[in-house]
C-alpha cells in the first residue's frame, strides 16, 4: 500500500513539485520516480507509469491519479490528519477556490515566467499581463493570510494544500525578480524556509539536464554561456 | 440558508453551466441570477463579489466561493447524499482527474467551439489540435463508462453511472460536439444523448435560447449569426 509519485525533473516540473512538496510538508512517506522531461526516452518512460503519458503521476496500489489538484483532493481525502485543507469549512471553500484559480489560470506568468529554480535572480521586465497576474496573486495571499493564517506563517496557518499550488508561484516570483509587497515577501520566505522547500531545491542544483525554452537568459544557463 | 448561483448569459457561459446542471440534477435548491456579460451590472456586481470578476459564483451565507471546481467540491462537500461524487474511492480519485483535466486544459477546442446554444447545428472544420481534444475525450469518456460507469453502484448512462460532478464538468463539451456537429463514435453520442435528454439541460438550452444577447467573439462565423430555423434564422 505504498505510495509512489512520478515527477518531471526538479528544476522546471512546477505541476510536480505541487504534489511532492505536500506530502513531504505533511510527513507523508511515499517512493519518488524521476523522469526527467523533454529527453529521448522520456516519453516512453513515462507511458510506463502515466497512460495519459503526464507527470505528476500518484500511484497507490491499484489506483493511479495525475493531475496535481485531484492528487492533492486524493492525499487530503486519505490522510485526513494531515490536514492538507483548513478544517473549517469557509477556510476550506477559500483554499479551494484559490487552489482552482492557479490550476486552470495565470496563464501569462505560467508562459513567461516558467519555473527555473537555478535561473539567476535578477529583475527581467515583464509585459502588463504579467504584473497584473501578480497583483491578482499578491491580493489573493493577503487574503487568506488576514482571514485565515493567524496561526501560522502560511495562506491558511499551517502549509497545505493551497501554499502547494503556489509553491512554483513563490519560485516565480522570487527568481524573476518581480516586484512585491513585503507581507508577500514574508510569505515567500515562509515557503522558501520549509525543510521540504530546501530539499527539492537542493536536489534541483545538481541537475543537470538544460530545457532552452526554459531558460530566458540563453545563450547564458545559470549565468554561464553555454553552446 | 439559501444558496445563490450568479451565473452569466445561459447562451455563452460555459462556466456558469456547470454548477448549475449539477445542482439542478441533485434536486438542491438555490436561486439564480443570471448577469449578461459586458453590461453595467455585470461590471458592477461581479467583481464586488469576487476579484477575480468572474462567474459562476457560488453565495452561501458570508461565503463566496468561485471557481466551478471549486463550487462542485463545495457542494459535493455540503450534500454527501447528492452523491455528486462517486462513493467508491478509486472511482471518486479518478473522477476528480477527469473533472480537473477538463478544468485545466482543452483549450484548443474550447476557443475553436465556443459554447452557443443558440447556433444552427453546423459542422465546422476541426484543425489538428482540436480533433486531438476530441479523440483524447472521446477516449476518456469510454474509459470512465467502462471502468466504473458500467458498474456503479448508483447506475445510469452517465461517466459514473449516476449524474455528477464530472459529468457537469463535460456538459459543456457535449454542448459543444453537439452544435458544431463533431463526428464522434456511437458511444460517445449515447453519452452525449444521455446528457442532453435530462430535463435541467433542456432547462437550461431553452432559457439560453430565448436570450438576446449576442456576442460577437463567441459567433464564429460572425458577422453572420446562425440561428436554428424555429427560433428564426437571421442568415
Amino acid at each position: 500500500m505504498s505510495l509512489t509519485l512520478v515527477i518531471g525533473n526538479k528544476n522546471y516540473s512546477s505541476w510536480s513539485l505541487r504534489p511532492w512538496i505536500a506530502m513531504k510538508a505533511a510527513g507523508i512517506p511515499f517512493k519518488e520516480v524521476l523522469i526527467p522531461l523533454y529527453r529521448e526516452g522520456s516519453a516512453e518512460e513515462i507511458l510506463k507509469y502515466s497512460p495519459a503519458g503526464k507527470v505528476p503521476i500518484l500511484h497507490d496500489g491499484d489506483n493511479a491519479i495525475w493531475d496535481s489538484l485531484s492528487i492533492l483532493e486524493y492525499l487530503a481525502e486519505k490522510f485526513p490528519d494531515a490536514k492538507l485543507w483548513p478544517t473549517d469549512s469557509a477556510a476550506r471553500a477559500l483554499a479551494r477556490s484559490v487552489s482552482a484559480e492557479m490550476h486552470g489560470g495565470f496563464q501569462p506568468l505560467r508562459q513567461h515566467c516558467t519555473m527555473n529554480l537555478w535561473l539567476p535572480v535578477k529583475a527581467r521586465p515583464q509585459p502588463p499581463e504579467v504584473l497584473a497576474n501578480v497583483q491578482r496573486i499578491e491580493a489573493i495571499w493577503a487574503d487568506c493570510r488576514r482571514r485565515y493564517g493567524k496561526a501560522g506563517p502560511f495562506l491558511f496557518g499551517s502549509f497545505g494544500n493551497a501554499d502547494a499550488m503556489y509553491a512554483p508561484v513563490v519560485a516565480r516570483l522570487y527568481n524573476y525578480g518581480l516586484p512585491v509587497s513585503p507581507a508577500t515577501r514574508a510569505y515567500m520566505d515562509a515557503v522558501m524556509a520549509t525543510a521540504a522547500w530546501r530539499e527539492w531545491h537542493d536536489a534541483a542544483m545538481k541537475e543537470t539536464w538544460v530545457m532552452q525554452n526554459n531558460e530566458p537568459d540563453w545563450p547564458l544557463v545559470r549565468g554561464i554561456k553555454v553552446g | 440558508m439559501a444558496l445563490k448561483l450568479i451565473i452569466g448569459n445561459k447562451n455563452y457561459s460555459s462556466w456558469s453551466l456547470r454548477p448549475w446542471i449539477a445542482m439542478t440534477v441533485a434536486g438542491i435548491p438555490f436561486e439564480e441570477q443570471v448577469i449578461a456579460f459586458e453590461t453595467e451590472d455585470f461590471a458592477r456586481i461581479v467583481p464586488s463579489l469576487s476579484r477575480t470578476a468572474k462567474v459562476p459564483i457560488l453565495i452561501d451565507g458570508d461565503r463566496v466561493i468561485w471557481e466551478s471546481l471549486a463550487i462542485l467540491e463545495y457542494l459535493a462537500e455540503k450534500f454527501p447524499d447528492a452523491g455528486l461524487w462517486p462513493k467508491d474511492p478509486a472511482a471518486r480519485a479518478h473522477a476528480r482527474v477527469v473533472a480537473n483535466e477538463m478544468h485545466a486544459g482543452f483549450q484548443p477546442l474550447r476557443n475553436h467551439l465556443p459554447v452557443n446554444f443558440a447556433r444552427r447545428i453546423i459542422k465546422r472544420d476541426l484543425p489538428a489540435p482540436v480533433k486531438g481534444n476530441v479523440r483524447h475525450i472521446e477516449a476518456l469518456w469510454a474509459d470512465c463508462r467502462a471502468r466504473f460507469g458500467v458498474k456503479a453502484a448508483r447506475g445510469g448512462p452517465f461517466l459514473f453511472g449516476a449524474f455528477g460532478n464530472a459529468d457537469a464538468m463535460y456538459a459543456p463539451v457535449v454542448s459543444r460536439f453537439h452544435t458544431y456537429s463533431v463526428d464522434v463514435a456511437p458511444m460517445s453520442r449515447a453519452y452525449m444523448d444521455a446528457v442532453m435528454a435530462l430535463p435541467a439541460f433542456k432547462a437550461w438550452e431553452a432559457a439560453a435560447i430565448a436570450e438576446p444577447w449576442l456576442f460577437a467573439e463567441d459567433e464564429v462565423d460572425w458577422p453572420v449569426v446562425h440561428r436554428a430555423d424555429a427560433h428564426g434564422s437571421n442568415t
